[in-house]
């Protein structure tokens, strides 16, 4: 509270008080009080008068800070109206009044359009849900045909499929709470669904593919997993190197091992790799860098919704480029300044390794 | 042993005929009720093997379809579903289902779990083995087998016997082999493939089969 501004808001009342006291000292004069009482009269007045207004001028201070600073330390600022106690005032219980209609009114447009939100995400979900049925029958009937044409085809669909999950799952990415199973997971038999969930793009490209047998096991959700390992594979093939002279074919390596209390799953391609000053930024929401502008196709979504569930997962993502190896052994020794390497790390819950031994 | 009864409840037409040809065509006999027929009753009448079904239905939903049959069967029941939710795959799990797939299945994937799941409940002791033209293929012990002579087989060259066996005397061409290795965990190229063939060729001539393979130009390999 503005203290200065607490006196002179105070003007008309010391006014008031000066003309009372004018016209005590009018009276006290005519009923033949001599002028040293009526001096002193008006001293101790004047005394009390500033004394009283210091004492209320600190005491309101004091009061109106520490309701500034519960408002501060609220987590939802807008519901102070119903912390406060309420006040003795008239005009504070106005204000309080007034405060607690706008707080209202604002609840109920927050609710309106998280309402509509959550309409829309459902009508999304359930879009996915049926969309998937067209995609499976097509699926099917390219399976059963199978013809270089159906090929052709069947790529398309694994694309198309990628995208619609994408949606679903920037759509649920919100919520994760409510979709999000825990689970021992063999690493390597998710790493093998992934790379099925892509095996006419991976073939097409004719991209090498190299898993290292591990039994490696993490907690984890399976599906949300899959998801972000699909999202990679799919960068790892859409910036792979095409250059003729570079006589290795493009590649992508899984890698596996466990360090300092994390299992960590390294995915290195010998790719394009990431420019060092687009580095730092290529999980953010939109970010497409000098790679994503030189080629088509790139929404700049992808590793942002991985990043996303990774933090909802707990699980550590890192990108490093050129390619990297944790074991001291280059992922591709005879290119080693290319490529990209993306480390996801779990962390191993030792509470529940020590349950199960 | 006669061949395998699958169920397939689903409610799209297309789907549905396609998955029988898919089953059909990998030795399945199927059948396709109505699913808006009672589903529990056609289960019982027609003692299927294994039941494929779908959660979202026009009448009942799968879920509780599911907890009817397991009421007076114990039949392998695979879930498949577009709805991938984790609540979902909790259920059918809780009600008594043996899998899960989501839409758009991989049908590799498809394939194998149908398979594991006929074998872990209709296991008959004896080893599975293929024959053509007097060689005996042993999946499980990855062995091939020739008038009383064996070769020992890596993982790769098994896949491409099998899938070759499987399709005997038909022609495999290259790109339907790679995508089976693919589907087997087996990420190889062409050139890997080749290989492969040549080194299948060697151990077949060490015990007395030459020119079981054979290619043709353009086509792919026989046998």
């Amino acid at each position: 509270m503005n203290t200065r501004l607490y006196w002179k808001n105070r003007i008309p009342f010391f006014l008031l008080n000066v003309l009372c006291m004018l016209a005590l000292s009018f009276f006290l004069f005519a009923t033949g009080s001599s002028p040293d009482t009526v001096l002193f009269i008006v001293l101790v007045w004047l005394l009390l008068l500033l004394l009283c207004t210091a004492v209320s001028c600190h005491l309101r201070r004091k009061e109106l800070d520490r309701l500034l600073h519960i408002t501060e330390q609220l987590k939802r600022r807008c519901l102070i109206a119903d912390v406060m106690k309420q006040p003795p005032r008239a005009e504070d219980q106005v204000y309080r009044q007034i405060l607690r209609l706008s707080e209202k009114s604002m609840l109920e447009e927050i609710a309106g359009i998280e309402r509509e939100r959550t309409d829309y995400r459902e009508y999304i979900e359930q879009w996915i849900h049926e969309i998937k049925t067209p995609i499976t029958a097509m699926r099917l009937l390219c399976e059963n045909n199978r013809t270089p044409f159906t090929k052709e085809l069947l790529a398309q669909l694994e694309k198309t499929d990628r995208y619609t999950e994408q949606a679903l799952y920037y759509a649920r990415s919100e919520h994760t709470e409510k979709d999000f199973v825990v689970r021992e997971i063999t690493l390597c038999d998710v790493i093998h669904q992934a790379v099925t969930d892509n095996k006419y793009l991976l073939m097409q490209n004719h991209m090498t593919v190299d898993v290292e047998e591990s039994g490696l096991t993490v907690f984890a959700d399976e599906k949300w997993l899959r998801f972000i390992l699909n999202q990679l594979i799919a960068n790892a093939v859409k910036y792979r190197r095409d250059d003729s002279v570079q006589s290795a074919s493009p590649a992508i390596r899984f890698h596996m091992e466990r360090r300092d209390g994390t299992v960590r799953l390294s995915l290195s391609d010998n790719g394009i790799g990431i420019p060092a000053g687009d580095l730092p930024r290529i999980f953010d929401k939109g970010f497409t860098g000098q790679n994503g502008r030189s080629r088509q196709g790139s929404t700049g979504l992808g590793l942002y919704l991985c990043r996303r569930l990774c933090d909802k997962l707990e699980i550590g993502l890192e990108a490093h480029s050129p390619a990297v190896s944790g074991s001291g052994r280059l992922p591709f020794p005879d290119a080693p300044n290319t490529g990209t390497t993306i480390i996801l790390s779990f962390y191993v819950n030792h509470f529940i390794s020590q349950v199960q031994e | 042993m006669p061949p395998y009864k699958i169920m397939i409840v689903e409610d799209d037409p297309l789907i549905r005929s396609q998955l029988q040809t898919l089953l059909n065509g990998n030795g399945y006999v199927t059948l396709t009720p109505d699913p808006l027929a009672d589903i529990a009753d056609a289960v019982k009448d027609r003692q299927p093997h294994l039941l494929l079904l779908d959660i979202r239905l026009p009448g009942e939903s799968g879920f509780s379809l599911c907890s009817k049959i397991r009421t007076f069967s114990g039949l392998p029941i695979i879930f498949v579903t577009s709805c991938n939710t984790d609540m979902d795959e909790l259920n059918s799990i809780l009600l008594g289902g043996d899998a899960f797939i989501t839409k758009p299945y991989n049908t590799a994937i498809l394939l194998a779990k149908i398979n594991a799941l006929l074998k872990r409940h209709y296991a008959c002791g004896q080893e599975e083995s293929l024959t053509w033209q007097g060689a005996v293929l042993h999946p499980e012990s990855s062995r091939l087998e020739y008038q009383g002579r064996q070769a020992e087989l890596t993982k790769n060259e098994l896949k491409i016997l099998v899938f070759l066996f499987r399709h005997a005397g038909r022609i495999c061409s290259r790109s339907d082999l790679i995508d089976h290795l693919w589907d087997n965990q087996l990420y190889v190229d062409d050139n890997a493939l080749s290989v492969n063939i040549n080194r299948i060729r060697e151990k077949l001539s060490a015990i007395g089969l030459d020119d079981f393979i054979k290619t043709r130009h353009r086509q792919g390999y026989t046998i």
